[in-house]
């Protein structure tokens, strides 16, 4: 099929230990195949994920790529190449005096009583760290021109050295970058296969850490993610694709294959970006009609065998930062570019209990992850873990789980929260395990907590939307917590990411720094660099002759704050004219607006410093609405396929009916106690919550909050 | 969650969402706050005390200003029997319970009808505090009158959650840039009332006996921890030394020490500091909050990290002071200005050094001490913005940590009292804010206390005003005495301040100092890295490699102190441990320290 015409959308999501795949079948329904990850060729994975969708749908793999227009892919190749420290060797060139950059980072560490943590690495090692004889100052101004033998001889010496890729960050580039483009020049002259980032294009923030970290970790992914695009189209292509392969980026949508390689640091963390993309949509589609300004608040939690990942979506939009470090906040490295804000803590099915020494019960962070697994598992693990607690409590049915596929051991899970958490603790084997869901849940609750506290938004008045293998067990509790009285299961909960890539729009990001304030503003050079920004993107656009847009967006933002602070707030410029007279005005006004609402005051009649300008542009693919169609074969049997006991902390234990997911049809609520099983997922329903099942084909479970968290009004 | 259950996982599910309360109101200042020291530094800190005055929680604040906070609380309950929903106070008084004068706190008391149950507290350092000199710790002063600081002995700020303009009219009158104070004390109120709201709905939700009961045994159970840790001990009497530099009215420099009592039966630590100087006419004496925190935190580096950190624990750990003492006990009018650092340091680095004498796996090397030209206090005007005054502490001069048992020194420890929190400020940031320029910033080669293992490397900073004078006040340590090792490790190298003079010559400068620099002149910062753990001969050869071949220790002090030869020259992946030369080398260095020994 030639690419553009709505053909099939397949999305692929490879993770680190499964490689998920979403297809879009001819109803508009959406199908779902697992398989292992393949780490040396994605493809293999794929295949074998596509070929459980062809058994579903009755087609043959080629079918399916043949008849693909778009291909979506995510995954977390560049992330874990980088926390590995298997990307590319890197040479970092820098201005003459800094060599240590990538090193001292940007300070600060966790645990203030612990000293005995050692110090992490550089991205890039100092004996591959050059210094160039070079210097421009704040105002732009060249103080030390630039040797270029100290270019030359670092490049010599990176040469000897079997290095694959250059980083070229020098202070002050993003105000003149005549000493960077020189650099660049003079590597393309010497060595021209060697793939080079420079700082000012990829980032042109200032704060020279984190310029510098994403310009070496782009140039490092480089290699890597040239080749590994490639293994993947001639794989595609010798099993006839023609449609247009797209990669997500780690904006919350997705980019042509090729602009994604040439900044290969935007498919850092693109899977799990994609998450709250599904969850946007699975909101919307659950709007029923109302009027788009009552979409409310989303929080999106994906819970997975190890960790636990939140983000949010705020009037509409998903919420983004450019604080995205890989592999630890301190420790790790800060990519700097803009990416979806997601937090992420190591609590999961696996995550192991133990006791303190005070007798406290505490949950993670170690993790049996899949091997050995939960003791339930049989696999040899010996700590109990939240999989545990939830077979003992009942809520996992030992031989209806991950589809009937692993038949779980009840007796090991007693055994291990019996002896190793009940009877230390002087309580049943059901107080104990709830005790462990309950601590749990708390850790998540924090989570979730620590991120809308940085984004000012209230939870309780949010949407909760639950995706991951283990969503189910514990979101009741965590959403009560929350005081949100609604979560939305999708049925597709078990793969989030891959379900985000059928809904994801092409994003693109364009910045440019120009340092000004509302007190003296600059409208019409800063009204000059957000033409700038629309040309660029609108060149964006308009190469995009083999796709088909539903619509076309371009947003355009500020990055503003009171003098003296470090930390900016974005401000979105909605329509403002900036060479208006009173545009300075009006864009103070939207900065003590945002920064009432996220920090709780406002500083009236103070200026505001404007650092950056950013425009986003965003092209809506063609695609068929989502929405479970009307009438779609379901049986409307409301048996239960058993009745078994369920404990339920303080209101005890109860015969729990359970249901098969795919027996449930729209328009069906249940009443708690009760637990439905879907193949990726199950759900556990407390007493006196409901669940629902929607016109879109998802749950929504509704929780009674009477005695959940009361609102104090602010005194 | 409404009916009162009181288990230990309501119990485990309180405490958490108490330090979430605390950890929101350091998001607000940290996002919020105006000055480098708030949001680069990180030099603040939140908590909530209970009514009766016990520190409840505090997350993850600067660990000098924890011990006190509960001081301050008590002092508002004595001084105001009329405290009133709505009221915040201000309170910089280091004769009441404060750290000193440059850290303003603010006290909110949370009402839960009508009864006093909590008091939330956000303390944080000021860019400047109204002293006579432009700068936030005056180590010359030689009393509080010298320092000329703006006091508060907890004044209120707000009734009925309205302004006291008087107060802040004060201020604004008497404190530089004064729009950026303001600034910093609304984040500081707005942490306050967010701690306050939280509270009240945590109360709202779980009813006030729950959270009695919780506050009692949140302190039973983290005094059942400490109790556990301190068992595992043993029971000894240690003594730690140390000495602060000289400075002009301490010529000999000032003797300091801790008497530390383990008693692991009884589950107690006693620290007596009272065997200490009396105070001296200059701002080093330590504040009874600071004296308190700096012995805590000595203790605490020492101890399983994981423990909790509140009234519960802290009771465990007994402290003897002594009036008109350095170490905690000054009476008015002796000056505490630069009680948050100087002789604090050397008290946490004492007592954790005199832990390793405990054995092998016990206690820490010292750290960094003293702030040099990197973390001056930089002031003068602005010819880019009309000659606009400025005022602040550079962050991010370095500082190496100590050495433990078992892990190498923090590369960017700053100094015991911060335990490495505070963050490192962009060159690009401080360039663009204020008319200064950096030459280099760099890791000081050779400057580690060797080890087996070794502390963390010091840092060179050097820097220059553009187009305009600047003074620089900064207060170090270390040149005389610097971070030493323990059980065999060595000491880092002194630490230093270098004045670079238009004509390119350099001047070495003493460890404090308030120099105005001229166009053309510039000052560098050699900032102490920490002392070593255990013998450097001792050290596995690979890390001395690694060492090597990120230029923080040269292959001469490699072959010399370590012991380690290498085949090749390069700087390069080529170079490789000589194993049979290292061994060589070794025994001989082994056998002339042994001859030594003997001489003397």
């Amino acid at each position: 099929m030639a690419g553009g015409e709505a053909g099939i959308r397949i999305a692929a999501d490879i993770g680190g230990t499964f490689t998920d795949v979403v297809v879009n079948s001819p109803d508009g329904d959406l199908v779902l195949g697992k398989a292992l990850t393949n780490l040396e060729r994605a493809w293999q994975g794929i295949r074998e994920a596509l070929a459980v969708v062809g058994s579903q749908l009755d087609v043959s793999v080629a079918d399916l790529i043949q008849n693909c227009g778009y291909f979506l892919y995510s995954t977390t190749r560049a992330t874990n190449a980088i926390v590995e420290g298997k990307a590319a060797r890197t040479a970092f060139l820098v201005t003459a005096g800094f060599p240590d950059i990538l090193l001292l980072r940007e300070g600060g560490k966790s645990e203030p009583f612990n000293l005995r943590m050692p110090y992490p690495e550089p991205y890039v090692p100092r004996h591959l760290t050059f210094e160039i004889t070079e210097r421009v100052d704040s105002e732009g101004s060249i103080l030390t021109p630039l040797d270029e033998q100290s270019v030359e001889a670092a490049l010599a010496a990176a040469r000897a050295a079997d290095v694959e890729a250059i980083g070229v960050c020098l202070l002050w580039s993003v105000v003149n970058p005549a000493h960077e483009l020189r650099v660049a020049e003079l590597v393309e002259g010497v060595w021209p296969e060697v793939p080079v980032t420079v700082s000012h294009r990829l980032n042109p923030v200032i704060h020279e850490y984190r310029r510098a970290s994403g310009t070496c970790i782009d140039a490092s992914l480089k290699p890597l993610m040239q080749d590994h695009v490639r293994q993947l189209r001639d794989d595609l292509a010798a099993e006839g694709f023609t449609g247009v392969l797209f990669l997500a980026n780690s904006v919350g949508g997705v980019s042509r294959a090729e602009d994604v390689i040439e900044r290969p640091i935007y498919s850092v963390g693109s899977g799990p970006s994609l998450a709250p993309v599904a969850a946007q949509t699975y909101a919307e589609a659950e709007r029923n009609g109302a009027p788009e300004s009552a979409t409310p608040n989303v929080i999106v939690c994906d819970t997975g065998g190890t960790s636990f990942d939140v983000g949010l979506i705020t009037g509409g939009e998903i919420q983004r930062s450019r604080d995205t470090w890989i592999g630890g906040r301190f420790i790790g490295h800060l990519t700097g570019v803009s990416s979806v804000d997601i937090r992420s803590i190591g609590a999961g099915g696996g995550s192991i209990a133990w006791i303190d020494a005070g007798g406290l019960l505490r949950v993670g962070p170690q993790s049996a992850g899949s091997t050995p697994g939960p003791a339930c598992y049989g696999r040899g693990g010996t700590s109990p873990t939240v999989t545990d607690a939830a077979v003992v409590l009942g809520y996992l049915d030992p031989h209806s789980f991950a589809g009937g596929r692993l038949e779980l051991s009840l007796d090991a899970a007693r055994e291990v929260v019996g002896a190793q958490l009940a009877e230390p603790l002087g309580c049943s084997l059901q107080e104990a395990a709830s005790s462990v869901l309950v601590i749990a849940a708390e850790l998540m609750v924090s989570a979730i907590k620590d991120l809308t506290v940085k984004q000012g938004f209230d939870p309780r008045t949010s949407l909760v939307v639950a995706g991951g293998g283990a969503a189910g067990l514990m979101i009741a509790p965590i959403a009560r917590e929350l005081g949100c009285q609604r979560v939305l299961v999708p049925r597709t909960a078990g793969a989030l990411s891959a379900c985000g890539g059928q809904f994801a729009n092409l994003v693109a990001e364009a910045a440019r720094t120009h340092f000004t304030d509302t007190s003296d503003f600059d409208g019409a050079v800063v009204g000059e660099l957000v033409n700038e920004l629309a040309a660029e993107l609108d060149g964006v656009a308009s190469s995009l002759v083999d796709v088909q847009a539903s619509s076309i967006a371009k947003t355009f933002y500020a990055q503003c704050r009171y003098p003296y602070q470090i930390w900016d707030l974005e401000v979105p410029l909605p329509e403002l004219d900036l060479r208006a007279s009173d545009a300075a005005a009006q864009l103070e006004e939207a900065f003590h607006i945002q920064h009432e609402q996220i920090l709780g005051v406002r500083e009236l009649g103070q200026r505001v410093e404007c650092l950056a300008w950013v425009g986003r542009l965003e092209v809506a693919l063609e695609r068929e609405e989502y929405g479970r169609p009307e009438g779609l074969a379901r049986g409307v049997a409301v048996e239960p396929t058993a009745v078994q006991e369920a404990f339920f902390g303080q209101s005890g234990q109860h015969g729990t009916p359970r249901f098969a997911g795919s027996e449930l049809s729209t328009g069906v609520t249940l009443t708690g106690p009760t637990i439905v099983d879907e193949p990726t997922t199950t759900i556990v329903v407390p007493p006196g919550s409901t669940l629902s099942v929607t016109g879109a084909g998802n749950y929504l479970l509704t929780l009674d909050l009477a005695t959940a968290a009361a609102p104090v009004e602010p005194a | 969650m409404s009916a009162v259950t009181r288990d230990m996982t309501t119990l485990a599910v309180l405490a958490n969402r108490v330090d979430t309360i605390v950890r929101e109101m350091e998001n607000t200042v940290f996002r919020s706050g105006r000055s480098a020291v708030l949001n680069m530094g990180r030099d603040f800190s939140c908590g909530l005390v209970t009514g009766d005055g016990r520190l409840l929680a505090w997350a993850e604040g600067l660990p000098i200003h924890v011990g006190g906070m509960d001081f301050l609380a008590q002092s508002m309950s004595e001084l105001h029997p009329d405290l009133a929903l709505g009221d915040a106070f201000l309170h910089n008084d280091p004769y009441l319970g404060n750290s000193h004068s440059a850290d303003h706190a603010i006290l909110v008391p949370i009402f839960v009808d009508d009864e006093h149950v909590f008091t939330a507290v956000v303390k944080a350092h000021q860019a400047d505090c109204g002293n006579a000199l432009p700068t936030t710790y005056s180590i010359t002063a030689r009393d509080i009158y010298e320092e000329g600081a703006l006091n508060f002995p907890c004044v209120r700020v707000q009734r009925e959650y309205r302004e006291i303009d008087d107060i802040v009219r004060m201020c604004r009158r008497r404190i530089r840039v004064s729009d950026q104070w303001y600034g910093d004390f609304l984040a500081i109120l707005g942490a306050a009332r967010i701690g306050e709201r939280r509270v009240r709905e945590l109360v709202a939700t779980h009813g006030l006996e729950t959270i009695r009961w919780f506050v009692d045994e949140w302190f039973a159970y983290s005094e059942r921890r400490v109790v556990a840790a301190i068992s595992e001990l043993p029971k000894r009497r240690i003594i730690g030394r140390g000495t602060h530099d000289p400075i002009d009215v301490v010529p000999e420099g000032i003797p300091l020490q801790a008497v530390i009592d383990i008693d692991p039966n009884g589950g107690f630590i006693d620290v007596d500091v009272t065997d200490n100087p009396d105070c001296v006419p200059a701002g080093l004496n330590l504040s009874r909050a600071t004296a308190v925190a700096s012995v805590l935190l000595g203790v605490f580096n020492c101890l399983d990290p994981s423990l909790p950190h509140n009234d519960g624990s802290f009771r465990r750990i007994r402290i003897q002071l002594r009036e008109n003492c350095i170490v905690g006990g000054p009476r008015f009018p002796a000056s505490c200005s630069v009680a948050t650092t100087n002789v604090a340091e050397r008290m946490v680095n004492l007592i954790q050094a005199a832990f390793a004498e405990l054995g092998e796996g016990f206690g820490l090397a010292e750290g960094n001490v003293g702030s040099a030209p990197g973390y001056a206090v930089i002031s003068g005007t602005d010819p880019r913005r009309d000659d606009a005054p400025f005022i602040n502490q550079l962050v991010g001069g370095g500082g190496g940590g100590p050495a433990g048992a078992s892990s190498d020194g923090w590369l960017t420890y700053v100094q015991s009292v911060a335990a490495g929190l505070v963050y490192r400020e962009s060159i690009e940031v401080l360039e663009e804010k204020y008319p200064i320029r950096f030459d280099d910033v760099r890791v000081w080669i050779d400057s580690e206390g060797a080890g087996r293992q070794r502390g963390a490397s010091g840092l060179r900073m050097a820097y220059r005003p553009v187009d305009t004078e600047m003074t620089a006040i900064y207060q170090g340590d270390g040149h005389f005495h610097p971070p030493a090792g323990v059980r065999g490790g060595g000491s880092a190298a002194p630490a230093g301040a270098i004045r670079l003079h238009a004509d390119g010559s350099e001047e070495n400068m003493a460890a404090e100092g308030a120099p105005v620099l001229a166009v053309g002149e510039g000052i560098v910062g050699l900032q102490s890295g920490g002392g070593g753990y255990g013998d450097p001969l001792d050290r596995d050869p690979e890390l001395a490699r690694r060492d090597v071949l990120r230029c923080w220790i040269s292959p001469e002090r490699a072959r010399d102190i370590y012991g380690v030869v290498f085949a090749g020259q390069a700087l390069d992946e080529s170079l490789a441990v000589d194993v049979p030369a290292t061994q060589e080398a070794r025994a001989r260095l082994r056998d002339e320290r042994d001859k030594k020994g003997e001489l003397v």
